[in-house]
């Protein structure tokens, strides 16, 4: 019953409201599973699926998910990403940070946790010591970079979670998102709108102070960065989604001013991913129930143009006609927290507790 | 319904006061149960009579709280309710001009809903989670009851109100109806048939094919009776083809030939069976004289039946096919006193009653007992709000004076404000409650700013809420609790965060005086990284833009550009705005530009700075003095409290000897280039 713009679109309710959604990492096929955290319920858990033949007769939908195995976690999930093909690190909103491991079978595969950190993310007063919210997780190689509610940035290494390699006072207000640009420049962007560039090798006193803020329509309010990605194939191009629905583009060979600014959603963006392998795409989920396909017109652009280190996103104002805008999920009316695509497939996570799988996107 | 759950309080207090058990409603569907009595904070303090006090301090008082229970901790049901608020919130955009068929989809999605959930609480009630979990399992065969019964009653009401066959006949829906509710005697029919001939021989052979013909399944039975070993012989042949000939009804045929057909079927049976055709076969005759509707083998073929409702659509195939469903009612009646007859001593259920409601069109009944299911009222929500937006029912609402809109309006507002204060289900309450007007709106802003607010994220998404129905006092309400958390926490920069997002200028400017305070008093400028992207924002408050620009000041101090440090400070100076508590530490800041080696003052602006020593520091400490001879035992009052608080005699004075300096000295050098010009 759930409005859908393409007929492509299946919807599964799953019983938990959706934080995040990673499909596991395949090099050669389509992956079939996908694991998916929850948050604000009772018991929080992250869960592993397979997608499989439907066992009811149906012509309809030949393939549902089905939960093979479950993690049990202290609170909400906040941000997963996959370090290696069977590695998820996992943040928690309790502050800690987890490894857990798939374990791919033929019949049943197997999800276990391996590690937990200390705590990372903390508030620390005279009177008040409590642990901060884990509010976003990056990964590159085997380093996975976490940020948190407490504007620590913490570095580790996937191998060994006790013991943190750096950890940097980011920021003094939350922080809402965090990218790695390549293995040492991490971005973290915070609720006013603030990315702030740090280096995963300088230690506290020896950071450079780089930090740009956003452009926002309202200048009376802060338009904060919800989520950020950079571009799959030219890393020096970052996105970043904000709280009032545009996207802000940087090149970041030059930090003074924004690439392009676009105006997108009318509400925050909550998720913002390239097809990892065809970054002619660009996925955009919202607040408002969302999701937008945004594909470079090829045939748009001039050969004058064509140079190697090109790309549409780049290109202030006329981004938008090098750009076009699908809608892949539409009227959800509720959330949708975070998307991911390998392949062909598409799926997202939302607050109404239904994962959407789109195909042939 | 089940009998209350009975309460026992066993401390010492309760059995000395002779088990005086009082119990008050809490907020969130719960109750406070207490022995002796019931105590809320408001009571502290008050006297007690001497015999209570005595009663109370001899032993410790227990207060158990005891919540409603609710189906929905299951977690499978979490779906149901996620699913249904979908079908819920398409049918709120469909408009009553809309067609029947929509009505009818979106009833049968709402029936499919609880369907598959029905589905997978009996695939999960298999499975040894929970199984081994006690509680999970009582309450998944709740559930089941619960949305089974639901189920049974809703698609009758599709049948009967929703689909709108006012005109039509109903008997073969009845009939599917009650074949989908009690399906043991076609999965025993089932295996007759793939018995084949064997299947004569079984002990429950005959019985099953009675109860296959009460329930209407003619088809079956005849397919089950051509496998008889005799099914060659003359007894059976007969019947076979009777049960074959048997006139159908099919849409559109001409309601007066099918009567008349039928009735002509109907003779002919009687005939047959009186002239004894069958009575070789004794079993098989008692068969066709159900089928042509014999009261006694139908009065003996009751008396096997789980429920009234049972057999009636199969009777009615036999004896009046063509029932509309205005003739429903009577048939009902009859139906069940002839019921009653043949079982005296059984006692009416409730869903036995709320069917018999729906068939002899008792609705306001019905709607009634709706809402006393152990659901939460799911089901009377969704069907009142279903009725609502259909329409059909607004002459039968009128004549039996149902206020159907207000009806509506209290029950997705209880079942709203249920939603959204229990399990975290407030994204799916609030669509409830956005459609019932005004009072709806107002339940939205209670609850969303009593919502806890656990993590900032949390926090966003109710903001975000309350956004899109213009609730500005909600997102003002959420944002101050996180200023003054965090400020409680001492997390200056994110409580100044929050209370800029909160645009009150009150929670601003107490933040904002706290940090100029703090730098006044410390020398130290908390929250530098938020100061500096305020931007625009900071015209909140007049104190928020003092701090701004005086950090502006601060920071091209610190790279020591100080001309337009200098500029911006006369500025500061001349702005009005500043606090009178940094009036001393603003003067101060222009000794060192003052006195430095190369000037960087005017002589106006010199004078400047004079003006407001005068005007605003010396009143200050004339003022500061009074009320420190006046409470001379509280110093802690005085506007003066920093560190140069001791010497500022003596700081003012080397002010003024700054400012007649540089004054000489500019004097000469602004003469001298006058002159030259």
């Amino acid at each position: 019953m759930t409005g859908t713009n393409a007929q492509n679109v299946t919807t599964y309710y799953i019983s938990e409201k959706v934080s995040q959604v990673r499909w596991l990492p395949e090099l050669q096929q389509q992956s079939d599973r996908f694991v998916t955290g929850s948050w604000d319920i009772a018991k929080n858990y992250v869960r592993l699926w397979r997608l499989q033949q439907n066992p009811y007769v149906n012509q309809n939908v030949p393939i549902v998910p089905c939960c093979h195995d479950k993690v049990s976690m202290e609170d909400d999930v906040t941000g997963m990403e996959f370090v290696d093909k069977n590695t998820l690190a996992v943040g928690c909103g309790d502050g800690h940070l987890s490894v857990l491991k798939v374990q791919r079978a033929v019949e049943k595969d197997q999800i276990q946790r391996k590690a937990r950190s200390e705590l990372l993310h903390y508030f620390k007063s005279a009177n008040t010591s409590r642990s901060a919210s884990c509010t976003g997780v990056a990964t590159f190689g085997t380093d996975i970079a976490t940020v948190g509610d407490d504007g620590r940035l913490n570095v580790v290494n996937a191998d060994n979670l006790q013991q943190v390699k750096r950890t940097i006072e980011a920021d003094s207000v939350s922080l809402f998102a965090v990218v790695y640009a390549n293995h040492q420049e991490i971005f973290t962007a915070n609720g006013m709108g603030v990315v702030r560039m740090f280096d995963a090798r300088a230690s506290n006193e020896a950071q450079p102070n780089i930090a740009f803020v956003v452009g926002c329509q309202d200048e009376k309010n802060f338009n904060g960065v919800s989520c950020m990605t950079t571009h799959p194939m030219q890393k020096h191009i970052l996105l970043c989604g904000s709280e009032e629905g545009s996207i802000s583009v940087y090149d970041l060979r030059n930090l003074r001013y924004p690439a392009s600014y676009l105006g997108a959603h009318n509400s925050r963006i909550t998720d913002i991913a390239f097809h990892p392998k065809d970054p002619t795409k660009l996925f955009t989920a919202a607040e408002s129930g969302e999701v937008w396909l945004w594909s470079e017109q090829k045939s748009l652009i001039n050969a004058s143009e064509e140079q190697e280190d090109y790309c549409a996103w780049l290109c202030g104002e006329r981004v938008s006609d090098l750009v076009k805008v699908k809608g892949v999920l539409s009227n959800v009316c509720k959330p949708i927290n975070s998307i991911d695509v390998h392949g062909m497939r598409l799926v997202c996570g939302s607050d109404a507790e239904i994962v959407f799988l789109a195909d042939n996107v | 319904m089940s009998d209350p759950p009975v309460f026992e309080l066993g401390d010492k207090l309760a059995t000395r006061c002779g088990n005086t058990l009082s119990g008050t409603f809490l907020p969130n569907n719960k109750m406070a149960l207490s022995a002796y009595r019931h105590k809320n904070t408001d009571a502290f303090g008050k006297p007690e009579e001497p015999e209570a006090i005595r009663a109370i301090s001899e032993d410790p008082v227990l207060i158990y709280i005891a919540e409603e229970t609710s189906l929905y901790g299951e977690p499978l049901l979490r779906s149901l309710l996620a699913e249904a608020n979908t079908t819920f919130t398409t049918l709120q955009k469909l408009d009553q001009k809309a067609a029947k068929a929509e009505f009818v989809n979106i009833s049968q999605a709402y029936r499919s809903i609880v369907r598959a959930c029905l589905e997978k609480l009996e695939l999960a009630k298999a499975t040894p989670e929970v199984l081994m979990d006690e509680q999970r399992l009582h309450c998944t065969s709740d559930a089941i009851t619960t949305f089974y019964a639901i189920e049974c009653l809703w698609q009758l009401f599709e049948i009967l109100y929703i689909q709108g066959l006012q005109k039509q006949i109903i008997v073969p829906q009845l009939l599917d109806w009650t074949r989908f509710h009690f399906p043991l005697t076609e999965g025993r029919a089932t295996d007759l048939l793939l018995m084949a001939e064997e299947a004569s021989d079984s002990d429950d052979y005959w019985s099953t094919l009675k109860t296959l013909i009460m329930l209407g399944e003619v088809g079956v039975t005849a397919a089950i009776l051509t496998q008889n070993r005799k099914a060659n012989r003359g007894p059976f042949e007969a019947a076979i083809n009777m049960l074959k000939a048997m006139p159908l009804y099919q849409h559109g045929y001409a309601m007066q030939k099918f009567c008349s057909q039928w009735e002509f079927w109907r003779a002919e049976g009687e005939r047959k069976i009186a002239a004894n055709m069958f009575a070789a076969e004794p079993e098989l005759e008692i068969l066709m004289e159900l089928v042509v509707g014999n009261t006694e083998k139908w009065d003996a073929g009751l008396a096997q039946s789980n429920d009234w409702y049972e057999f009636l659509p199969g009777y009615l195939l036999y004896t009046n096919p063509t029932c509309k469903p205005f003739e429903l009612r009577m048939v009902a009646t009859a139906w069940l006193n002839r019921w009653s007859r043949v079982k005296p001593d059984w006692e009416m259920k409730s869903m036995s009653r709320m069917i018999m409601q729906l068939m002899q069109h008792d609705l306001k009944m019905f709607l009634y007992e709706s809402q006393r299911l152990n659901d939460s009222h799911w089901f009377a929500t969704h069907l009142i709000d279903l009725i609502h937006h259909s329409g059909q029912l607004n002459a039968y609402c009128q004549q039996q004076k149902v206020d159907l809109p207000s009806l509506r309006q209290s029950m997705l507002l209880e079942f709203g404000s249920y939603l959204m204060t229990s399990l975290n289900l407030w994204q799916l309450g609030i669509d409830y409650l956005d459609s019932c007007g005004q009072e709806g709106y107002k339940a939205i802003e209670t609850i969303l700013s009593h919502i806890p607010l656990k993590s900032e994220r949390l926090s966003l998404k109710l903001i975000a809420l309350a956004k899109q129905r213009n609730l500005a006092d909600v997102e003002q309400t959420i944002c101050k609790v996180l200023a003054r958390r965090c400020y409680d926490e001492q997390r200056f920069s994110s409580a100044l965060e929050w209370a800029i997002r909160s645009k009150d200028p009150v929670l601003v400017n107490g933040i904002t005086d706290f940090i100029l305070k703090n730098y006044s008093e410390t020398g130290i400028m908390l929250c530098k990284d938020v100061i500096t992207y305020i931007g625009a924002r900071m015209f909140i408050s007049p104190r928020l833009v003092f701090l701004c620009k005086y950090f502006e000041f601060y920071e091209l101090y610190r790279k020591r550009d100080f001309l337009p440090a200098a500029e911006l400070l006369i500025n500061l100076l001349d702005s009005k705005i500043t606090p009178t508590y940094f009036w001393p530490s603003l003067l101060m800041d222009s000794l060192p530009l003052l006195e430095s080696k190369d000037p960087k003052l005017f002589s106006k602006e010199t004078i400047t700075i004079l003006r407001y020593l005068e005007l605003e520091l010396e009143p200050l400490i004339e003022r500061n003095k009074r009320e420190t001879a006046e409470f001379a035992f509280q110093t802690s009052k005085t506007v003066l409290r920093d560190y140069r608080v001791e010497n500022i005699e003596e700081l003012v004075r080397m002010l003024r000897y700054a400012c007649s300096r540089n004054l000489a000295r500019t004097f000469i050098i602004e003469g001298t280039a006058s002159s030259n010009k």
